[in-house]
This record gives structure tokens, sequence and C-alpha cells, in this order.
């Protein structure tokens, strides 16, 4: 047995309650809050869909640190369990946040190929040669599961800030060769809540689970802009 | 969470207690250099009276401790800073975790050498 200590909130005060959850070999967080759900208490509201770490619906503060509740066996974290709402989020119900605003930084940074010759009649193949793809490739597998925004300490300071992960998402699009909209985002990224907000703790390259170190792409999204607002006072 | 966010050390890694002891240690800089200009305008006193007290009282074995506290404060804030500034700009990520142990043991082995000497000035 797990005791699994759940950081429960109803609208109105925030509580801790605790629950018995029978833990097999290979059992992970996400199937104990099944279990409570579905044998103990069904108000219990997280947040879960493809249960394989692809979707990242159900990262919530397991034992004090961001993670997958899919992902994370219980017999590996020991006896006592807790369960909170990620940090740096509005919490709506127990577990579940608000991600409205994370979403709307993400869509804020255009992430998406923006081309000048854009022509949906006569599409045009464009050819990436490996190492062009391995520029940006290891920052397309973020899944927006919003634990490095969870633990960034200029995120807790300014709501507005963009958070790691939109900015690794920028910075994915601007690394790309087929990209022709870096000067679009390098306006958006360049601006007070954006890479210069970084105080580089680097927590968010910790706690990412598919291991993107957004850290490192907000770093390098900032050296490109220098370099654009260099480019742009010395008139190249 | 507001500035509590840059506190929050529990379930964090190395680079969080770097980040809060970075701030930490900055601002007991900023009230080191406060209380330092303070003793400055003590000079303004031509007699020499005023520096002359706060000297007896601050330059003493007793008061020693402290000295090293701020020793390790400006040595922590140093070092820890060069180290991000090695990371700015993105380079050197992939080498995070032995180069904050480089910056670890560099603190710990500038601080001994510092704090030594100092002991060894003061007669002890």
């Amino acid at each position: 047995m797990a005791e699994f200590r759940v950081r429960r909130y109803d609208g109105f005060r925030s509580y801790w309650q605790s629950f018995e959850v029978p833990a097999k070999r290979g059992m992970t967080v996400l199937e104990g809050l099944y279990y409570i759900k579905e044998n103990l208490d069904s108000s219990l509201a997280f947040r879960a869909s493809c249960r394989m770490g692809i979707c990242g619906s159900c990262a919530v503060k397991i034992n004090g640190k961001p993670r997958l509740a899919c992902e994370t066996q219980i017999l590996f974290l020991g006896d006592k369990i807790t369960v909170e709402p990620l940090e740096n989020y509005r919490v709506i119900k127990d577990l579940v946040t608000d991600f409205e605003g994370f979403f709307a930084k993400h869509k804020a940074v255009k992430p998406y190929l923006i081309r000048k010759d854009e022509n949906y009649e006569e599409p045009k193949e464009l050819l990436q040669t490996p190492e062009q793809l391995n520029e940006y490739y290891v920052f397309t597998l973020c899944i927006k599961c919003g634990a490095c925004y969870s633990v960034c300490p200029a995120a807790s300071t300014l709501d507005s800030y963009l958070g790691p992960a939109a900015m690794a998402a920028a910075y994915r699009f601007c690394a790309d060769s087929r990209d022709e909209g870096q000067r679009d985002r390098y306006e958006v990224v360049s601006s007070s809540q954006g890479v210069w907000r970084c105080h580089l703790a680097m927590e968010c390259s910790e706690v990412c689970p598919k291991n993107i170190e957004p850290a490192k792409a907000v770093q390098m999204l900032r050296r490109s802009t220098a370099f654009s607002i260099l480019r742009g006072i010395l008139g190249w | 969470m507001g500035i509590s966010g840059w506190f929050k050390l529990g379930g964090r890694s190395v680079f969080s207690w770097a980040f809060t002891f970075q701030r930490l240690t900055g601002i007991v800089l900023l009230i080191y250099l406060l209380a330092h200009l303070t003793y400055l305008t003590s000079l303004l006193d031509k007699t020499g009276a005023t520096y002359e007290s706060m000297i007896s009282l601050t330059v003493s074995r007793q008061f020693l401790i402290f000295d090293l506290l701020l020793v390790l404060c400006g040595v922590f804030h140093g070092i820890n800073g060069l180290r991000i500034i090695i990371h700015e700009f993105g380079f050197a990520h992939e080498y995070r975790k032995p180069i904050i142990a480089v910056a670890a043991i560099l603190i710990v082995a500038v601080w001994l050498y510092a704090s030594y000497v100092m002991c060894s000035l003061t007669g002890g």
C-alpha cells in the first residue's frame, strides 16, 4: 500500500487529503490517481489523456518535483507520495491548473513556419540537410506540459513573462532553415517579458521530462536576438 | 507565487540553490555597500573621532566572523556570477553540472584561503 497525500482545492479552501492506494510493480502515479477517483473519491480532479508521456496533460508536482504522473512509477517513490498542482499557475480544482495564459504565450511567439513565398496553390518542397534538422530537432520534442514554467523564478514574479516553453518554441522555429519569420519573433521575445527577463536559474532544464533543455533555447534565442539588435544598430 | 518563488528550495536542483544564494548574497553585498558608504561619510568629521569609534567596533577579533561571512558572500557572488556568464548566450549548457561543481570547489578554496589570510592578519 502507498499513501497518497493529495493537495485538494474546492474553489474556496486548499487542504491535504490522504488516500491508501494498493501499489503494484509498474503502477504509475496516474494509475494511483485513477484508483482514487474510481474507488475512493470520485470528486478528485486531475488532467490526463494519453497515459504515455506524449500529451503533457498529467504534469503535477510529485514529491515536490514537477513530473508527468503517467511516467512516474509509484514504487520508485516509496510508501508516501505527495501530489500537488503545478506552481506558477492558478489552481482551478485540486490538481487542475489554468493553462490559458501558458498557451496564449505559446501562440504569441508564432510557433509555425513563416514563409514569404507561401503559396498553397503551388506548394514547394523545402529541402533540409540532417545538420540543419539537428539545429532545432530536440526542441520539437516539447509536449507543452508546463513543468518548466512552474519552476521558473522569473515567471513567479511576472505573470506576463513568456516563460521557457514559449521561448523554446520560438527558438525551434527561428533555428529552422525553412523559416523566414525570425524578425517577427525577435520582436516578441526581445520585449521586457522575453529573453532578457530570464535569470538563468536553469531549473527548467532540470525538470523537463523530455530533456529538451529549455534554458539553452532561451539563451540561444537571447544570442540571436542580441545579434539581430546589433545588426539593426549597425545597419547591416 | 510572487517573490517567494526566488527562495523556493524544496525539491529543486543545485541550480535553483545557486540562484537563490546569488540573490541572497546580492542583498547582503548591497547592505554592506550602504554600510561602507556610511563609513566613508564618517570621514566628513575632520577630527576622525567618528571614524575611529566605528573602526574600533568593526575591526576586531569579535567581528572577524562577520568579515569572513561577508567574504564568503563576495566570493560566492563573484564566482557563481562568472559561472552564469559562461552559460550566457547558450554556451556550455551541456557541461553545466561539471561547471557548477568546479565553481563550488573554487568558492570553498578561495574562501578558506581568504579566511586563513584574514585570521593571520588579526593575529589568529
